[in-house]
């Protein structure tokens, strides 16, 4: 029973993939409003902030790695059963579920304010976030494969664009923006840090990946290389707006796309924003349908479902009505919330609570352990 | 229900099956009677009595055209009708020591007797002998060989396939000499019997393969083959997907460079179109030429025709989504002169596209099916009609001829025809999207296909194969075609059997002495 349980996805992906995968999932929403949370607290010292950040980062992948270890075919959303019982296993993987499905609205909220704000201002939201929907929806009927090969073809690029953000705007950087470091002192910069983390701590999906992985010694570097990768490009993005807006980047609400505003080629490239709009729309894409997945493998495997494809559209339509209108009834109040409540929200369910399940999973395995000893010396 | 009924009364029609298995008797005119039976009202049909030796009575049965006459007359009758002297106790292994022809089969059965007569080999029947002779002398009318004209090279062999099997598997042989080159041979087709051949290269290609593609074509259960098409949708993995999943090729080179690279070509009798598995997208974006021309011009000339086909799926809904939607995209200067000439357009951006690659498509339909001569003529009366009046007329704008005449050169571009298909399909969809979401809608309807792309397999080889998922080694025949000296690994497809192809970095350079 255990083996057809975890077998609800019959797809292989290798620990490189996952990463791919994983790296717009975390980085998607945070390089449109990461780097304007942090400066608000952390001014021009933010670019320090994601490094601080990036701790919570290689501390959940190193958890859920080592939980998967001890539970190497099942996802949190199995193995909590076997840890805290199947009742108590219950009620908490239903809050993990709803997580999901709470964090994925947040996204597509977040995904389709930017969008409206940007280019589609008449367009309702509805729309905005129901086509989206529908291609994900596509993706995830796939399977996890098929999520992995999309990733291998979009990441590359969206994982270029601040790098060539950052170079095509060379000339009109002002390094001197960022001293002096540290003027007033460590803690804005740990305030700033607040909010990467919990973005770091998105690596917490990576749980329902690792036991389709095809190389299951490689999950753990992959994770620390995606995590290190995530820093860098947050480092370069902050970077960015600190060269180019000084203290007051955090002005704007998507700092990186208003400094792409800025990108002059030879007088006739311009207003190049939509280019990486529609490069940012790849990264989005990946994210959503990677929270999606996660929301309707979970819930499969929640409900000890064979198969999780005929659950994908009606959740697919949950998370549209979700995302329109109950998540927040406005973005400066979806801001608030990521900015107040997100980073303990989020920290608590996605790092804390795994660490208390290893924690009981080593005390019984070690009990265990000290149970059969006697039994093993008799036979 | 219903589909049994309908299987019934079809096994009440074919009644003539059934005969066809039953064994030849020992009686001549019993199986004279069969015979003429099953080839009632078929005047092509030559039965020709004789006496062998001034004896034995024997028919010689064979369709008109099919056969060589001369030879059979020659080789044949003047041996059959010699006069013999005293008793001949078998006349079997008699006429096979008499008769000058290299190849002779004998037939047991009515099936086998009508498979021989109807490929042309004339089938000698005797009085008192339960087995007839087939005497291989088949030959009719044959196209020769000729240079393809769906895939035509400035360098490279001028020769196609045509449509006799014979001539093509020879074509393929004349190219791989070694014995390891296999041909299978199957029929498929309840009243064409098709000749089909599935060749592979073994120890390169990988047996599951060719067990897939034979249990594949084993499955096909239909009453006709014309074309190698019908055996592709019958076997591809997506039917109902826009991209193919075989190639199709009329050039032996092209089949022969797949053989070596593992993969299994199948030939089908009576088109000069045969089929290559597994396939790529990335195979369809290649031309045999990029493997005959210098390393460097190749390579250039491949990631243009990437960028090409790049610009045939999203160049007109990019002119939608953008002249609709995100003006500030477009550089001033440019912005001033697209809106001076769209002034006097009625149509918004969107019906001004429609109309005009529709009306494009339907031009090039109509120069491809018309007669040559006529062909010509209607591109005159297009290029004037799209070119210039509709443009005067004020009813497009000239920025949207120009890319409609990009994007119709660059779905031209395309090395294989059935991929190029694909995309002006896709272009539909991708203008609505444009002009209802503007990027995007181009964004969701490319991820849409990436998607999809992803989901397609041609016989479990990943459609996108070298890319996703990754395959670094090869890499070097993707997006840029490395120098032969550097090719020394197989693809991944067959590296897993003979993974070298040449010894490893072995570029001819000066040797010592000479320096």
């Amino acid at each position: 029973m255990q083996w057809g349980r975890s077998m609800i996805e019959k797809g292989k992906i290798s620990s490189f993939q996952m990463a791919l995968i994983m790296y717009p999932t975390i980085a998607a929403t945070a390089l449109l409003t990461v780097p304007g949370i942090t400066g608000s607290y952390a001014e021009r010292d933010m670019w320090i902030s994601p490094i601080l950040g990036s701790v919570n980062g290689f501390f959940t992948a190193f958890i859920l790695y080592q939980l998967h270890r001890i539970y190497p075919k099942e996802s949190l959303i199995q193995y909590v059963e076997l840890i805290i019982g199947r009742f108590f296993g219950k009620i908490l993987g239903f809050v993990y579920l709803f997580f999901l499905l709470h964090l994925g609205s947040i996204i597509l909220r977040e995904y389709s304010t930017f969008v409206s704000v940007s280019f589609l201002q008449k367009t309702p939201p509805f729309v905005i976030i129901g086509g989206m929907i529908l291609v994900c929806a596509f993706a995830v009927s796939g399977g996890i494969e098929v999520l992995g090969r999309t990733a291998n073809l979009f990441v590359p690029i969206v994982f270029l664009l601040p790098l060539i953000t950052a170079i095509l705007l060379l000339k009109d950087f002002d390094p001197k923006h960022m001293l002096p470091i540290m003027e007033h002192g460590s803690l804005p910069v740990i305030m700033g840090a607040a909010a990467p983390q919990v973005w770091f701590g998105e690596t917490f999906l990576i749980t329902l990946i690792l036991p389709f992985l095809s190389d299951r010694d490689k999950g753990m570097k992959w994770s620390m290389i995606l995590v290190i990768g995530i820093m860098v490009n947050f480092v370069i993005t902050n970077l960015t707006a600190i060269f180019l807006f000084g203290g007051s980047a955090s002005g704007y609400a998507f700092p990186l796309f208003t400094a792409i505003r800025y990108i002059t080629v030879s007088t006739f490239f311009e207003h190049l924003e939509s280019v990486a709009i529609a490069i940012w729309i790849m990264g989005i894409f990946i994210k959503v349908s990677m929270f999606y997945y996660a929301l309707v493998l979970g819930t499969s495997q929640w409900l000890n479902l064979s198969d999780y494809r005929p659950i994908v559209f009606p959740f697919g339509f949950l998370l549209t009505v979700l995302g329109c209108q109950w998540v927040a009834p406005n973005f400066e109040e979806l801001n608030h919330f990521l900015v107040t409540i997100y980073p303990f929200y989020g920290t608590l369910l996605m790092t804390l609570i795994p660490v208390l399940l290893l924690l009981i999973a080593w005390f019984r395995k070690k009990q265990r352990n000290k149970e059969q000893a006697p039994n093993q010396s008799v036979q | 229900m219903f589909r049994r009924k309908r299987f019934k009364k079809l096994d009440n029609l074919n009644t003539q099956q059934v005969l066809k298995q039953q064994v030849l008797s020992s009686d001549l005119n019993d199986n004279l009677q069969v015979l003429r039976s099953m080839y009632q009202d078929c005047f092509d049909v030559v039965f020709r009595t004789l006496l062998m030796g001034g004896k034995t009575k024997a028919v010689l049965v064979y369709i008109e055209g099919l056969s060589n006459i001369e030879e059979l007359n020659d080789h044949v009758l003047g041996s059959l009708m010699e006069e013999t002297e005293g008793e001949i106790d078998s006349p079997q292994s008699a006429l096979r020591e008499k008769m000058t022809i290299s190849k002779l089969n004998e037939v047991k059965t009515f099936a086998d007797c009508i498979e021989n007569i109807s490929i042309g080999n004339p089938v000698l029947l005797l009085d008192e002998a339960e087995t007839g002779l087939a005497l291989g002398l088949g030959k009719w009318e044959k196209r020769s060989v000729e240079e393809p004209t769906a895939e035509s090279l400035v360098r490279g062999p001028r020769e196609g396939f045509v449509e006799t099997m014979g001539v093509n598997t020879s074509l393929l042989r004349r190219k791989i000499k070694s014995p390891d080159l296999k041909m299978k041979s199957m029929k498929i087709g309840s009243y064409t019997s098709t000749d089909i051949v599935i060749a592979y290269v073994e120890g390169l290609a990988d047996q599951s393969l060719i067990k897939e593609v034979e249990n594949r074509l084993k499955r096909i259960d239909i009453d006709s083959v014309l074309e190698s098409g019908y055996i592709e949708e019958l076997i591809e993995d997506s039917p109902r997907s826009p991209f193919p999943q075989l190639i199709n090729t009329e050039r032996p080179d092209t089949a022969a460079a797949n053989l070596l690279e593992g993969r299994v070509v199948i030939l089908v009798d009576g088109t000069p179109f045969a089929l290559i598995a597994p396939i790529g997208f990335f195979s369809l974006l290649q031309s045999p030429e990029d493997y005959y021309q210098r390393a460097l011009v190749s390579s250039s000339i491949r990631l243009l025709r990437m960028l090409f086909m790049g610009l045939s799926l999203v160049l007109p809904a990019l002119y939608v989504g953008v002249t609709t939607y995100h003006q500030e995209m477009v550089p001033t200067s440019l912005l001033i002169s697209v809106a001076a000439s769209r002034e006097s357009v009625p149509f918004p951006a969107f019906v001004e596209a429609l109309l005009m690659e529709i009306t494009f498509e339907a031009l090039r339909e109509a120069g491809v099916r018309l007669p040559k001569q006529i062909g010509a003529a209607v591109s005159i009366v297009g290029a004037l009609v799209i070119g210039e009046a509709a443009v005067s007329a004020g009813l497009v704008s000239a920025p949207m001829v120009i890319v409609v005449a990009i994007t119709g050169i660059s779905s031209f571009m395309m090395p294989h025809y059935t991929q190029g298909l694909a995309l002006r399909l896709l272009r539909f969809p991708l203008i609505f999207l444009a002009a209802t979401l503007g990027l995007l809608g181009i964004m969701l309807g490319i991820i849409t296909i990436i998607v999809h792309l992803c989901t397609l397999r041609s016989f479990g080889l990943p459609y996108l194969t070298p890319i996703a998922p990754l395959q670094g080694r090869e890499l070097k025949d993707t997006f840029f075609r490395a120098p032969w000296w550097m090719m020394n690994t197989r693809p991944h497809l067959t590296g897993k059997f003979d993974t070298y192809r040449k010894a490893s970095w072995k570029k001819t350079s000066p040797s010592k002495e000479e320096k």
